[in-house]
């Protein structure tokens, strides 16, 4: 075992009592604030340009232990985010869906319907013709075909084929569907067909109609027709009368033939009461 | 002491000291690993108890005036372990220990100094951690201590071996009676000479 010589004991000693004074001139006065100042500012700047160096390096070190960590958190907030997203379409179409069943509801109760919501759940060709939706209620819910199908504002279409659980609804822009109507401001009597994406087409029962650009039609008692009637079909979009004297009514439907998602199929409204006649009050007319 | 020894001794405290409070400290937190320390020590282990008393002192005093606790704390600690560690490091180099034994034994040194420095501390008052704490840090200092070493045992053997920086002295080989000495080999002048004196 080594030794300190004389002269390094007594410098040791030295040290030590050196010490030992440091710490009581620097613990009851701060004698080496200066020194203290001078040697933290000079470490300080060489801190900053050494952290420079080997800043990059213990930051990645002292990632690692993260690395699972972080990976998980993301994972955790992306299932987060995608769920809020998925409330908030949700909650957007649930307004939807509310905005939809408040128009039926509106709808039924005007008319004295009843009216079974119901949700598309198909969309593209269908039974043999080109533009058909298929609805999740069937003949459970006593769906018949040939029920007029409505969006609780306008004419949809009509009930093509039903089956337990589903439906298949003919669109009134089919070209195979043809909708009896009548103009709202004349009461002409009109068949439109539907021509597929451009809408639909009206041929008057009598070419001396009076049907103007911008008049509404609703369904109304033409031909075979099984719709309920009085629900807006579309609007007079152009009159074209051709040489031969007939006329042509382009129309453009009331209800988006694209895009749906709630509509309601009008069920047969039993009448409960007897209607009543009109009669004369006082010159004028009244409900016996 | 020759002027390279100084440089060489302020660089590698300085570097020791920046090394320490930019990626020892950090990424040990808040196990209070000393580089500076066992810098000390090694430097004893192979310079002896002389050199790593005053080595300790400079480097611990240095190291107190860039902190906020008092001045002297860590000179006195580290002066300590200076001394010690030269003299029990005596045995270590004696037998030549590999790097591994002289690391493991710089280790322990090192750990004992940051624990001395942390009970003065404690009765001086300042705010370190229980003395349950400080004793429990004891042996994950000792190990990072340890790795450390493994670094800078072989670094630090290897500079203070430097012809350039070794201390002066004959190197003379004395071959039979007083009287009649032959010099195999010996540094005259910066040269090497042998031959009888007489």
């Amino acid at each position: 075992m080594r030794s300190l010589t004389r002269r390094q004991q007594i410098a040791a000693a030295a040290l030590s009592v050196l010490a030992l004074l440091f710490i009581t001139l620097d613990f009851t006065g701060g004698a080496f604030s200066g020194a203290r100042g001078g040697t933290t500012g000079a470490l300080g700047s060489l801190y900053r340009g050494t952290d420079a160096i080997v800043g990059p390096a213990r930051r990645f070190v002292q990632g690692i232990p993260d690395v699972g960590r972080d990976r998980t958190e993301l994972a955790r907030l992306q299932q987060d985010n995608a769920r809020l997203r998925a409330q908030l379409t949700d909650q957007a179409a649930d307004a939807s869906t509310a905005q939809q069943l408040k128009g039926l509801q509106l709808q039924a109760d005007s008319a004295g319907w009843q009216t079974m919501p119901t949700r598309v759940v198909a969309t593209g060709p269908g039974a043999g013709f080109q533009w058909t939706v298929t609805v999740d209620v069937g003949s459970r819910e006593h769906i018949t075909a040939g029920q007029t199908v409505t969006d609780g504002a306008a004419l949809i279409g009509r009930v093509l084929r039903v089956y337990p659980t589903t439906s298949v609804v003919l669109l009134v822009a089919d070209k195979n569907s043809a909708v009896g109507v009548r103009d709202t401001r004349s009461g002409e009597l009109l068949l439109a067909k539907g021509t597929g994406v451009t809408g639909m087409l009206a041929t008057p029962l009598d070419n001396q109609l009076d049907v103007r650009k911008g008049d509404q039609l609703v369904t109304g008692p033409v031909g075979q027709s099984t719709y309920v009637a009085g629900i807006a079909v579309g609007t007079v979009t152009s009159v074209t009368t051709t040489a031969g004297g007939s006329v042509t009514v382009s129309v453009r439907p009331a209800a988006a033939q694209t895009g749906l998602n709630l509509i309601g199929v009008v069920l047969q409204q039993p009448r409960t009461t007897a209607r009543a006649p009109l009669t004369s009050v006082g010159g004028t007319l009244g409900a016996g | 002491m020759t002027f390279s020894r100084i440089a060489l001794a302020l660089a590698g405290v300085l570097t020791v000291l920046l090394v320490q409070a930019t990626l020892i400290s950090p990424l040990t937190f808040p196990v209070p690993v000393s580089l500076p320390a066992l810098l000390v020590v090694i430097v004893a282990i192979y310079a002896g108890p002389g050199v790593g008393v005053g080595f300790g002192f400079a480097v611990g005093l240095v190291a107190d005036l860039g902190s906020a606790h008092p001045a002297g704390v860590q000179a006195l600690c580290w002066l300590g372990a200076g001394l010690l560690a030269g003299r029990v490091g005596g045995l270590a180099v004696g037998r030549r220990y590999g790097t591994r034994a002289v690391a493991g034994l710089a280790a322990v040194l090192a750990a004992g100094s940051s624990l001395s420095v942390t009970l003065i501390l404690a009765v001086l008052g300042y705010p370190v951690p229980s003395v349950t704490s400080a004793v429990a840090w004891t042996v994950p200092i000792a190990l990072t201590d340890a790795l450390l070493g493994l670094l800078l045992v072989p670094l630090i053997r290897k500079l203070l071996r430097a012809y350039s920086i070794r201390p002066p002295r004959a190197d003379a080989v004395l071959l039979g009676r007083p009287a009649d000495v032959f010099i195999r080999s010996a540094s005259v002048d910066g040269q090497r000479r042998s031959g009888a004196l007489r």
